[in-house]
């Protein structure tokens, strides 16, 4: 909302520059966001909160002014001029719903002339970026501007019957507005019409055909009140703007819409002649005046300050707020009708802390009382991640909201538990992702169209799932390897290429850091990898088909992928670590290497020798594994290391020997192995 | 013999031996059957009864440091020969180590955020993403068609009436709340919606953290001073704060807090709009209605809460101009942090 120095001066006697104002407004709450030269006058452009429509004219800042800085406010008295009984227009008005048009007001001027306004009048509406119309309508949008009050100056003899009815529309209803256009209305909206159509949308936009031109002789002027939720909801529907939609959404005084049609009618018999032909009213100006107790006490106590009452009294009175001593320590405050925002005497406590200044207010450390001083959840995912940026993994954040096609892209079905937003703005925000690694591939592959060598990603995030009557929400863990490590090792760089040996890698490194032993991969027939923890499933691997990664148009690369429940990982952690003993006494170590055929499960073999080694052997390890030129293909190559120890006594060669050596036959019966 | 003498010889002797044969050499010289210190221990007893003991003890100390010496100088002379060469690495050649991950710059933030309130004894919650309206507006004391609404336009499910997305963090609030007694010391960091339209500042997603306090004494100089304390430890000490009268339909009084600008120290530039200050976050004393809903007794309760976009401060903290680099996920990006 804009208002201008010299108009602000018209109301109090300003005496400091304008940016010095215009930081003064700002810390009082009515921001000033940008204050600009304009000739002799300078333009200040002011955040309004919404709360606050009596702060949309240049009257109300000039309150705020005067407030701020202790100065007189020159309110200014309207009277309206007699009209001769003899000289009243027939004019009929009449209000369908009081709730619908609280107060409506039909002010007739006859025998005007309408032509261009004064220069002053012109350049005060440009200086508020307000084009200049004719003196009937420039005064109407002058009133608005000062006063706040929208008001509408309609031809009287174009209005059918000389009458106004200020009803919802029915059905086919049409109205060419100001603005030229044709519009068809919905049944249901608020119109002022004539006897037998529509020619306003009440509180919006006038209409064309009822316009004030320069061949008006006759005006009907209204100046109403509308109500506000109604008139959002119109103006959302229409989607028209304008400054007397914008005030009236907000809420205009009830108490003030007589007063700015006098003034009205005052500029308009100045400039435009013509002479006053009687006023038709319906419904009521007068709002239940409201009173409102506040102690000073409260008010201190909430902000911390000592304020005496006779500087809360002198605040609430600058702000044209009447009071009276309750008692010694309480001040009635009477609400004047402009200020609906003031309900309760925290409302109040805020206006006395505004005028009085924030900044006086002291700055104090409260005691805080922390409840529960624990390891919160928020740390452990803080831990998590970093274990895996110690793992070398960069963490990502992708949006919550997708795009339909993502999820083909990933064969998730696009439909089933899928939740949609009923409001996208674009496709892009069609649904809630109901998994996590598509949007992990989707910037796998952004990267690597970046021609990155190596993409290592992980998200902590929720996923989202429609049941019948709410959505379940989940968190996740999502990690995505793609490309080719390359580390220096003392002979130069080497290369490898991620797989899901290396996410099995990572998430082994993970759960036991977080304590985690009950932990299982099982793979299953479509590709996937079940993650189980505590007998639980806890999540899966994944390695991208051909089919998804050309839907991603990821070419020559393999990417694997981890997705695991967080809530499930939390659960079974165990942070709680107790101390072994180191052992004292030392172990013997006997390694096998040998072949054994693909078929065979290398966790089986490892189970085997386990429960054959019991209870000499404390650990079975594969240390080495090859496959390639020296091994036939179909055949893996193992080196098994098996660490034999007691914790109370140094094993001798000959306890071990005939358990290793039955743990060979056992392989070789059982596994087919082949020493080498 | 002059002790004083001995021990300067010592030290240039030693500094003289080049080889294992001149370590042995010295070592008879001095601690031989008769090397140097047994000529000193045999001239003891014809010194006064006084001196002797004096006398005998530095020897003896003279002895052992020696012993010490040889036995450094000896271990020096077994260390296996290539290691004295470290002309072997040519410290050009690139370094070998393990590359770590980057923590992405938002959570990052988040993270030091929650740990300045946690030093202060606040406790970290989370919420659901997923909300009623009740708690995204109504129990927030924003009334339905209130234009107070449109500054928290929101992304509403199909199907699921009355369920949207949060627009804010600020219903955590009413869930805390809900379900405990003050006193209360909570942030809740999360992800937010908002219909908007994209650009270099705007997203549907962000970032924010809502913060609250609540206990039967709070006032608004605890609210002052609490986020002066924030804004120091987060932008340094040397900044400067305003809290500016504003509305926000869940807090009365309400505040809004800027910054001194960090590019231009409140001089105005292109990052400030030429203000000098940057608006960093809105507070205030939460509204009696809002405890009324959760059936708190506004007059034993007072509380205040607060809450700032994350990426906001990101940006101004990094230097990012766009926020969309954010959720890009761009390597090249995310290794910067």
């Amino acid at each position: 909302m804009k208002v201008t120095y010299n108009w602000l001066k018209k109301f109090v006697d300003i005496r400091i520059s304008p940016q010095s104002l215009a930081a003064g407004l700002t810390m009082a709450g009515l921001e000033v966001v940008a204050l600009e030269k304009a000739g002799e006058d300078f333009v200040l452009e002011i955040e309004i909160t919404s709360n606050r429509p009596d702060w949309l004219n240049v009257l109300g800042v000039a309150r705020e002014v005067s407030a701020i800085y202790g100065l007189k406010l020159k309110s200014p008295v309207f009277r309206a001029a007699q009209s001769k009984a003899a000289a009243a227009y027939p004019v009929k008005i009449s209000v369908a719903d009081k709730k619908d048009c609280p107060f409506y007001s039909a002010r007739v001027i006859s025998g005007l002339k309408v032509g261009a306004s004064p220069q002053w009048l012109q350049k005060s509406l440009a200086a508020l970026g307000c084009r200049s119309i004719n003196n009937v309508v420039d005064i109407t949008n002058y009133c608005l501007f000062e006063l706040g009050q929208p008001l509408h100056a309609f031809d009287l003899d174009k209005l059918h019957q000389g009458e106004i009815k200020v009803r919802r529309s029915r059905a086919g209803e049409k109205l060419i507005t100001l603005d030229g256009q044709n519009r068809v209305l919905d049944p249901g909206v608020l119109v002022i019409a004539d006897s037998d159509r529509p020619v306003a949308i009440a509180g919006i936009m006038g209409g064309a055909e009822t316009e004030v031109t320069l061949d008006t002789r006759n005006i009907l002027l209204e100046s109403a009140v509308f109500n506000p939720v109604l008139l959002r909801r119109t103006k959302q529907r229409l989607g028209l703007q304008s400054e007397s939609a914008y005030r009236f959404e907000r809420g205009v005084d009830l108490g003030g819409a007589s007063a700015a049609s006098v003034a009205a009618q005052e500029m308009i018999l100045k400039l435009a002649g013509g002479k006053p032909a009687g006023v038709k009213k319906a419904g009521t100006a007068k709002t239940a005046s409201q009173k409102i107790n506040l102690e000073t006490a409260y008010l201190n106590k909430l902000l911390g300050t000592a304020i005496s009452v006779t500087q809360v009294r002198q605040i609430l009175n600058r702000l044209e707020l009447p009071t009276k001593a309750k008692s010694k320590n309480v001040l009635t405050v009477s609400i004047p009708s402009f200020r609906q925002d003031l309900k309760q005497p925290v409302d109040l406590v805020e206006e006395v802390a505004r005028i009085y200044g924030y900044e006086r207010i002291a700055q104090t450390l409260p005691p805080v009382k922390p409840v529960i001083a624990s390891r919160n959840q928020q740390e452990v995912i803080g831990q998590i991640k970093n274990i895996l940026n110690g793992l070398g993994l960069n963490e990502a954040i992708t949006y919550s909201l997708v795009d339909r096609s993502l999820l083909k892209q990933s064969e998730i079905s696009p439909d089933t538990g899928i939740v949609a937003i009923a409001n996208p703005l674009s496709s892009e925000q069609e649904v809630l992702r109901p998994a996590l690694w598509p949007s992990l591939v989707g910037a796998v592959a952004y990267n690597l169209n970046q021609q990155q060598e190596q993409v290592s990603l992980f998200e902590v995030a929720s996923v989202f799932s429609g049941l019948d009557h709410s959505v379940a929400e989940e968190p996740l863990l999502g990690i995505a390897l793609c490309g080719v490590k390359s580390f220096f090792t003392k002979n130069g760089l080497t290369r490898d290429e991620f797989t899901l040996l290396h996410l099995k890698g990572i998430l082994e490194t993970l759960l036991s850091r977080l304590g985690i032993e009950g932990f299982d991969l099982i793979a299953r027939e479509d590709q996937r990898v079940n993650i189980i923890i505590n007998q639980k499933p806890a999540g899966f691997l994944l390695e991208l088909t051909p089919r998804i990664l050309q839907a991603f148009e990821i070419k020559n690369r393999r990417v694997v992928l981890a997705q695991l429940n967080l809530e499930r990982l939390l659960e079974a952690m165990n942070l709680g670590t107790r101390f072994r003993e180191i052992p004292k006494y030392p172990s013997i170590i006997r390694d096998i290497s040998f072949v054994m055929q693909e078929d065979f499960s290398v966790s089986e073999m490892l189970a085997a020798i386990r429960s054959g080694g019991r209870p000499l052997l404390s650990r079975v390890e594969i240390v080495d594994y090859y496959q390639g030129k020296q091994i036939p293909s179909g055949f893996r190559g193992l080196t098994v290391s098996c660490i034999y120890r007691q914790l109370n006594r140094t094993l001798t060669e000959e306890e071990v020997t005939p358990v290793h050596n039955g743990i060979c036959s056992l392989l070789t019966e059982k596994f087919r192995i082949k020493l080498r | 013999m002059d002790l004083k003498t001995v021990q300067a010889q010592v030290d240039s002797d030693l500094a003289r031996i080049v080889s294992q044969q001149d370590l042995e050499d010295l070592r008879v010289k001095y601690l031989g059957r008769k090397g140097l210190i047994a000529q000193l221990t045999g001239s003891i007893p014809g010194l006064p009864v006084e001196q002797r003991g004096s006398f005998g003890k530095e020897v003896n100390a003279l002895k052992n440091k020696l012993l010490g010496l040889l036995a450094e100088k000896e271990k020096s002379f077994s260390l296996p020969q290539e290691d004295l060469n470290p002309g072997r690495f040519d410290m050009g050649m690139p370094g070998i180590a393990q590359e770590l991950g980057h923590r992405h710059p938002i959570t990052q933030i988040i993270d030091e955020i929650c740990r300045i309130f946690t030093r202060m004894g606040f406790a970290v919650v989370s919420g659901p993403e997923v909300e009623t309206e009740h708690n995204n507006f109504t129990g927030l004391n924003i009334p339905l068609e209130h234009p107070s609404r449109d500054a928290f336009d929101t992304f509403y499910l199909k199907d699921y009436n009355k369920l949207l997305l949060r627009s804010h963090t600020s219903p955590a609030q009413v869930r805390v709340m809900q379900t405990q007694k003050p006193p209360l010391a909570v942030v809740v960091p999360g992800r937010v919606y908002r219909p908007d339209a994209v650009d270099a500042s705007h997203l549907f997603m962000f970032h924010q953290i809502e913060g609250f306090l609540v206990d039967e004494h709070i006032r608004f100089c605890d609210l002052k001073g609490v986020l002066e304390l924030f804004a120091r430890s987060i932008f340094g000490p040397e900044i400067k704060m305003r809290f500016r009268p504003h509305f926000f339909p869940f807090t009365e009084p309400s505040v809004e807090v800027d910054i001194s600008c960090i590019m231009c120290r409140g001089k105005g530039c292109s990052v400030c709009g030429r203000k000098g200050w940057l608006e960093i976050l809105g507070a205030g004393m939460i509204h009696p209605n809002v405890f009324i809903q959760v059936g708190y007794d506004p007059k034993i309760y007072t509380g205040f809460a607060f809450g700032m976009g994350v990426e906001r401060i990101a940006m101004l903290k990094y230097g990012i101009n766009d926020i969309r680099l954010f959720f890009e996920n761009d390597l090249r990006f995310l290794k910067q942090f």
